[in-house]
């Protein structure tokens, strides 16, 4: 019953200003990976990932304040490598996804984004999402909303996401399954 | 005006009314003559190892705190003051010597007895007024343990557990011990899903029908071990006291090769086999099967599948259990946790887990598409034209109710098994869900808490 540190802590170092180059790129590169999930073309966003991604959305956990951890360390959501992101990828793209077709309609607000520079050159970018999610006709919307931790890695053409950490707001998600991406 | 007898006589013909997958009086029904009885899984002893640890879990609307105490019993207390009712934990888990509750600081120790009681000679005048002394509290009727697996009834004369687990205890084992040193669990995951809760326990308890179809994507992308889906009509599926499961037919081969096939190292092998009696190892080594899915009713469910892990073709299995707590009639709340042989080496529990993340839970590929189906059915089952259809749920029977073909015979397992597709274990389950709703409520007892002795 171990938990990773509480999370919901906003990073206290001071972000690059909205002014610099690398913020514009970092907010630019969420604003269009939105875009490209948005429009379902799961394909591109694959081709947004590094190679070595991990992609990880730890469960939350309602724990007394003190208690020192409000997630799960050896749990998430998800909890992927380029292989399983590209199983599922693969697998929206088979005639036997049912529960994706019809799909859900969805759009992704990215908002409070914060930059950082690494040591390594990459960038580390802390962003909110609020994803509204709506299915079928009659049904009522879902909406998950997170914070997200990412990595961004400089290559030739752009950037790569190398991680992702979701932060979901939720400890019971009130949403049918995650057949879909953060 | 619900006819229970009438549908419950409908149920055993096997012709399902559609409403009974959302109907609020069929579910308060479920809720009074159920879940005020059977025996219902709560959480397992490797969510709370130390002393002091514990954690919150529901049965419907009622909450339990399950708590470790000092000395290492394990009990399960009524999540409420006895002073004005207040929940006097308000977190998921945890680890605390007390617990206080926040409205007027009565505070009770993490085994339950009450041990602060603010002014209490001011306030109550001391003992006469209100008798603190032994009051602890409210603990769950009954609570019972097998292979780590709390469960609790709030019926206080239920059966021992073992007595009710009965033969489904072969099956729960070959889940549950891999090793003397049993599971150990990891999360829950928790969502919920606008679906009725009986749906998913009847899914797990024995629909093989539905794999090739519902899960053909897995299939399609060279996720899943074995390479066909319809695989599936040559696996058994066995009833057997409370419970009833689904199994896969293995290649030709023993113990360890078949064991092998579905991903196990050898050193877990080895711990099987001397964990497991003859009986289940015969399971495997003679009738070829590997255990799949399966419910024990209620609502607890399992399942162990072997996908393919990483781009090498590493076949890893996996155990998860499964929980579909009643919100309402159209809503379900699902726990789904990752099981492990505590014993297993680090490698593999690495492995398993990643193997478990992408085939169930919140963002399982098998589970995706089975919820979707889940909430469509739920859905439409809440009007007046699901009031006039019967669902046939007479699949494996002959129309004068016969088994279209005989048991298995010389299976390994107890209980009853058919090989090849068939809804006998659903019609099981639907029988004891018919049986409870039929019974009156149990009858209980109220607790004045510090009245004058």
């Amino acid at each position: 019953m171990t938990g990773t540190t509480e999370t919901n802590t906003a990073n206290v170092n001071v972000p690059l200003r909205y002014t610099d180059p690398d913020h514009q790129d970092a907010h630019q590169f969420l604003v269009e990976e939105a875009a490209t999930l948005d429009r379902q073309d799961f394909a591109g966003w694959l081709r947004l990932l590094a190679e070595d991604i991990r992609y990880v959305m730890p469960v939350r956990v309602t724990t007394a304040r003190g208690a020192g951890f409000d997630s799960l360390a050896d749990m998430g959501h998800f909890d992927e490598d380029m292989y399983a992101l590209r199983k599922r990828v693969e697998r929206f793209g088979t005639q036997h996804a049912w529960t994706e077709d019809p799909p859900s309609r969805t759009r992704r607000l990215v908002t409070n984004v914060r930059t950082f520079r690494t040591g390594h050159g990459e960038l580390r970018v802390e962003s909110y999402l609020l994803l509204f999610r709506s299915r079928g006709d009659t049904r009522d919307h879902d909406l998950l909303s997170a914070g997200r931790a990412d990595i961004l890695r400089p290559a030739p053409d752009g950037h790569r996401l190398a991680r992702r950490e979701i932060t979901v707001d939720e400890s019971v998600l009130r949403t049918q399954n995650l057949a879909l991406f953060l | 005006m619900l006819d229970v007898a009438a549908v419950v006589a409908d149920v055993r013909r096997g012709m399902i009314p559609a409403h009974v997958y959302n109907d609020p009086e069929i579910f308060a029904l479920e809720r009074d003559r159920l879940f005020s009885r059977a025996w219902v899984f709560l959480a397992h002893e490797s969510e709370i190892p130390e002393p002091g640890d514990y954690v919150v879990r529901r049965v419907l609307a009622d909450s339990f705190i399950v708590a470790r105490d000092e000395d290492g019993t394990v009990r399960a207390m009524f999540n409420m003051c006895l002073h004005r009712g207040m929940q006097v934990c308000r977190a998921e888990m945890g680890n605390a010597s007390h617990f206080r509750c926040p409205y007027h600081a009565w505070t009770y120790r993490n085994d339950g007895r009450l041990v602060g009681l603010p002014f209490h000679v001011d306030a109550y005048g001391g003992e006469d007024g209100f008798a603190k002394e032994g009051q602890s509290l409210l603990p769950a009727p009954a609570l019972d343990v097998h292979q780590g697996l709390i469960f609790i009834s709030l019926d206080p004369d239920a059966p021992p557990l073992r007595d009710h687990l009965g033969d489904f205890a072969f099956y729960l084992d070959l889940y549950a011990r891999q090793s003397p040193a049993g599971l150990e669990l990891r999360g829950p995951q928790r969502w919920r899903i606008k679906a009725n809760w009986k749906i998913g326990a009847e899914n797990f308890a024995g629909d093989s029908y539905h794999t090739p179809h519902t899960h053909a994507s897995v299939v399609d992308i060279g996720l899943f071990r074995e390479p066909k889906a319809n695989k599936r009509k040559e696996g058994a599926l066995y009833t057997a006291g409370p419970g009833a499961g689904t199994t896969y037919k293995l290649p030709p081969g023993d113990l360890t090769t078949r064991l092998r096939h579905v991903g196990y190292p050898d050193e877990m092998i080895t711990r099987m086999r001397g964990a497991w009696t003859r009986a289940q190892r015969g399971l495997v080594e003679n009738d070829g099967f590997m255990i799949s899915a399966a419910t024990l009713f209620p609502n607890l469910s399992l399942v162990h599948n072997w996908p393919k892990i990483d781009d090498s073709g590493t076949v890893v299995p996996f155990i998860s259990l499964r929980q579909w707590q009643p919100v309402s009639a159209n809503e379900t709340e699902v726990l789904s946790w990752f099981a492990v042989d505590a014993a297993a080496p680090e490698p593999f529990k690495r492995d398993s887990y990643k193997a478990y993340v992408m085939c169930f839970g919140s963002s399982g590929m098998f589970e995706q598409d089975d919820v979707e189906n889940w909430v469509s059915i739920t859905d439409v089952a809440a009007g007046t034209m699901a009031r006039r259809l019967n669902l046939n749920s007479r699949m494996g029977l002959t129309s004068a109710g016969k088994p279209l073909k005989p048991p298995l015979a010389g299976f390994s397992g107890p209980g009853t098994a058919y090989q090849g597709f068939g809804e006998f274990n659903q019609r099981h389950w639907l029988s004891m869900w018919g049986d409870h709703l039929l019974r009156p409520p149990p009858v209980h007892t109220s607790a004045d808490m510090g009245a004058a002795r």
